[in-house]
């Protein structure tokens, strides 16, 4: 089984935007790899004009949710800079226990990788003292470009909901099958660590887990 | 052998079985996602842990139609009648077209009532087609505006040649299980991509929001449909979810649809907000006569004006005026085009009824500029007959005498010439006759102590007929006290209709000139000027210039001028004075017929009076004491007979007058 990777186009959101993005990709992508029997809940976002869809899980709904929450603060401590976010969906094979691996190893057989711009409007500054010194400008200017904006993100966020319905669609093969009383694959939400050279930690501990992805069957 | 038929045949109908389901999935998808109050969105299920093939499902919830595809949905009914059409053996491809539908404003909540109201139609190009309607639309059909937005092909492209018992059981079974699989995914595609489509929006709107909306989507479900027009296949958009493989064949599923449709539905049909609306008209029935101070004055009557609504502020200055205008046919049209207000009116001139009833339909299309309702402000006055040709605008005859023989005082008979001189009396060609002889006859019980004869003009009687009772009465002395030009009337009813007057241009019928006051030898031949009886403009109130007149003339507003009278006093004074000089003014036919001018009401000439300057007291004795000989002269001719028909019943109340003389 190959390890299909998607990487999703790059949004450049802002700080109080990430958890509706997040929320309507992270959801959009399990309800495509919940394959047990579900009864879908749409959820309208509250910042654009779409309505995604959840499986229903409440789990897996406080899981995402978790994990949104230590993305935003990394990103708080990390401004300005450019994150990713994967999502991987893999499958527990046992293996015989050795001295350096587990019995259980995960086989990644999909990745999706969520590509966030986060951007810090100077409005949007949470420090108060910001607030006394930014020159407000409440022109119709200002209001237009913030539509603009958003209309801009939304367009993005569209765009990015079609290519994860593209991908579904073009690739079905390296699904697993669908086994008896589970409702979605099991998966792993990785966010960027307090530290930028645990990421790459994170993808060699991904591998050491998973092993090289060509290698997966 | 035969096991491996049997199970080819059993394979071939679970492949078919999928492939029906998988139709009738993806139809519910669609529709219940684009039919007003048949969605899944409002259906707040539990979560199911199990799987369709699990035996011990701890739900109960579930129908086992929900498990297919481990998608549960919520029961769509229109999906449920289109059941047939996807278990056709030959899988005929269906076609649902979302279609926005733009109906008149008159859409009532029934219209998007949330219980069961769809109907099947069969439609007569191809009977395997469903037309799906929200709501049986009776009203008018004509009137709704139909857009394909969205346009889903379901179908399933047979692989001829295909051999479907190739393979050995467990391949097939491979296949069916990889095929369901694949089913699976792609109808979760489409289950999220029926939410990321335009169409959903107005979907979501419809259902979330309590308004009332001039539009609506309705699925319409065919096997058969009518290609799209070139511009309509280049203008939307196709998204096409990778085909499924199936042992015969594969399944296909596309849509078209359009990228932007807000234009057509961000329009809100709510019902109007209230409005100020500072012009109301107001209706018709509640004050259907007010003359508009800018409307034309036409020479014909009130009657003669249309159907027509004036303005609710004018002022009506003839506000003794019948109401010969009928009302509107339509006046709750009126209103409602007058609640139809419109900024860019604002500021025209004030609307008016229509003429007629109103032809436009109150429904109209949302997009229709409110001008077209608003009904052109012209004003068209028909000319229609009226009850009196020949009384002045505003002021029929039975009116006019009624106001003279009220006053019954010589101010008032002055008066009336004006009211053929009045600007609204333009068409003094359709001036009735002077109506002396009435307002004489009508004040006969009350004549003054002039004994007019026979032949005399009645007009006279009344003009100078003070009664004890009648001189209080005479408040247009005050008016020439203030030597105002305006003679004004008795202070009845008559005097509003007479204060609108302009006196102005006017001369006073009594206007003393100078040298002339002091010959009372001609002041009866000039005493009065009488028309046609007929003629209001008359009414034995003109003067002729003359010394004669003048010296009356003088003599009137020199009452006018003195202090109010007593009743023994004034009594005394009028029937000294007055009286005496009327009666001495009346006796001698020659005297009358040389100072009575009568006037047929043919072409009625108007005197102009002229108010003269105010004399001395001393002045006015002078005149005093010749109207006096006057009197003496008038009564002493008595007897002479007048050339106007109308002398003959101004005897008959000279005869009456006669008893109440002041003498």
């Amino acid at each position: 089984m190959n390890c299909e990777v998607c990487q999703l186009k790059e949004l450049e959101v802002e700080h109080f935007e990430i958890r509706e993005v997040l929320r309507c990709i992270l959801h959009t992508i399990v309800f495509h790899r919940a394959l047990g029997l579900v009864r879908p809940k749409d959820v309208d976002l509250e910042l654009f004009e779409i309505t995604y869809v959840q499986c229903g899980d409440v789990e897996l709904e406080k899981k995402i949710d978790e994990k949104i929450d230590h993305f935003i603060s990394w990103v708080e401590k990390h401004p300005n800079k450019k994150s990713q976010i994967c999502l991987s969906f893999y499958e527990v094979k046992s293996k015989q226990p050795s001295w350096f691996t587990n019995k259980t190893e995960r086989l990644y057989w999909e990745q999706w990788y969520i590509n966030l711009n986060v951007t810090q409007h100077p409005k949007h500054h949470s420090s108060k003292s910001h607030h006394t010194k930014l020159v407000v400008d409440p022109g119709e200017s200002a209001t237009e470009e913030r539509s603009s904006r958003r209309a801009m993100v939304e367009a993005s966020l569209r765009e990015v909901l079609f290519q994860i319905i593209k991908f579904v669609n073009e690739k079905k093969d390296h699904v697993p099958p669908i086994s008896e009383g589970v409702i979605y694959f099991p998966y792993e939400i990785t966010i960027p660590s307090s530290s930028d050279s645990a990421f790459g930690m994170d993808m060699i501990k991904r591998m050491l887990h998973s092993g090289h992805p060509t290698m997966l069957s | 052998m035969t096991s491996t038929h049997t199970n080819s045949h059993t394979e071939a109908a679970k492949m078919e079985q999928v492939i029906t389901e998988f139709f009738y999935k993806s139809l519910l998808i669609i529709l219940e996602s684009r039919s007003s109050y048949v969605s899944s969105r409002n259906y707040s299920g539990e979560q199911i842990v199990s799987s369709p093939s699990s035996s011990s499902s701890s739900s109960s919830s579930v129908r086992p139609r929900d498990k297919w595809f481990n998608l549960a949905l919520r029961e769509c009914p229109s999906a449920l009648e289109n059941l047939d059409l996807c278990r056709q053996s030959n899988f005929e491809p269906v076609v649902v077209d979302v279609i926005l539908e733009q109906k008149p404003l008159d859409w009532g909540p029934a219209s998007f009532s949330p219980t069961s109201d769809i109907v099947r139609n069969l439609s007569s190009k191809n009977k395997n087609s469903y037309f799906w309607n929200s709501d049986q639309d009776e009203s008018g059909s004509e009137m709704k505006c139909e857009k394909i937005i969205e346009r889903w092909f379901v179908h399933h492209e047979s692989r001829k040649g295909r051999d479907f018992n190739s393979g050995n059981r467990r391949s097939s079974c491979n296949n069916l299980s990889a095929l369901y699989k694949k089913l699976i995914l792609m109808l979760r595609s489409l289950y999220v991509t029926v939410r990321l489509l335009p169409a959903y929006n107005i979907f979501r709107d419809l259902n979330s929001s309590g308004l009332i909306r001039s539009f609506k989507l309705v699925p319409r479900v065919s096997s058969f449909v009518e290609p799209l027009t070139r511009k309509e296949e280049v203008d939307m958009q196709r998204f096409w979810f990778t085909p499924v493989d199936t042992s015969c064949g594969r399944l296909c599923l596309s849509v078209l649809y359009y990228s932007s449709i807000s234009d057509m539905s961000s329009e809100s049909s709510t019902p109007m907000s209230p409005q100020f609306i500072p012009d109301y008209v107001g209706s018709p029935l509640a004050d259907p006569l007010r003359r508009f101070p800018s409307l034309p004055v036409s020479h014909g009557s009130p009657s003669s004006l249309p159907f027509s609504r004036r303005h609710s502020w004018s002022y009506d200055h003839y506000k003794a005026s019948p109401p010969l205008v009928s009302f509107s046919p339509s006046p709750t049209h009126s209103e409602s085009n007058a609640l139809v207000s419109n900024p860019s009116s604002r500021g025209l001139p004030p609307m008016s009824l229509p003429p007629h009833p109103p032809e436009a339909p109150l429904a109209h299309k949302r997009d229709t500029n409110f001008d077209e309702y608003c009904p052109s402000p012209s004003f068209s006055a028909s000319p229609s007959p009226s009850p009196s040709p020949s009384v002045p605008i505003y002021i029929p005859r039975t009116h006019l005498s009624k106001a003279l023989l009220r006053s019954e005082s010589a101010p008032v008979n002055i008066a009336a010439p004006k009211l053929a001189n009045s600007p609204a009396l333009s068409g003094r060609q359709n001036l009735p006759p002077s109506p002396p002889l009435k307002i004489t006859r009508a004040g006969t019980s009350r004549t003054d102590n002039i004994r007019v004869p026979a032949e005399t003009d009645a007009t006279i009687e009344k003009i100078f007929s003070f009664g004890k009772e009648d001189c209080w009465k005479y408040s247009g002395v005050k008016a020439f006290s203030n030597s105002s030009p305006r003679i004004s009337c008795s202070r009845s009813s008559s005097r509003s209709l007479q204060d609108d007057f302009d006196y102005s241009e006017f001369p006073c019928p009594f206007d003393v000139e100078d040298g002339e006051m002091m010959d009372p030898g001609s002041r009866p031949e000039s005493y009065v000027r009488r028309g046609n009886p007929s003629d209001p403009n008359e009414a034995g109130l003109f003067m002729n210039r003359k010394s004669p007149d003048a010296a009356v003339g003088a003599l009137v507003r020199m009452l006018e001028k003195a202090p109010p009278l007593r009743q023994n006093v004034s009594l005394n004074f009028s029937e000294a004075s007055r009286p005496e000089i009327l009666s001495n003014s009346v006796p001698k036919q020659s005297q009358i017929s040389e100072a009575v001018t009568v006037e047929h009401a043919a072409a009625p000439n108007i005197a102009s009076f002229r108010l003269v300057a105010s004399k001395t007291t001393t002045d006015a004795l002078e005149e005093l004491r010749g109207y006096k000989v006057m009197k003496n002269l008038l009564l002493s001719e008595g007897g002479k007979a007048y050339t106007s028909s109308n002398v003959a019943s101004a005897a008959e109340h000279s005869s009456t007058s006669k008893d109440r003389s002041i003498l």
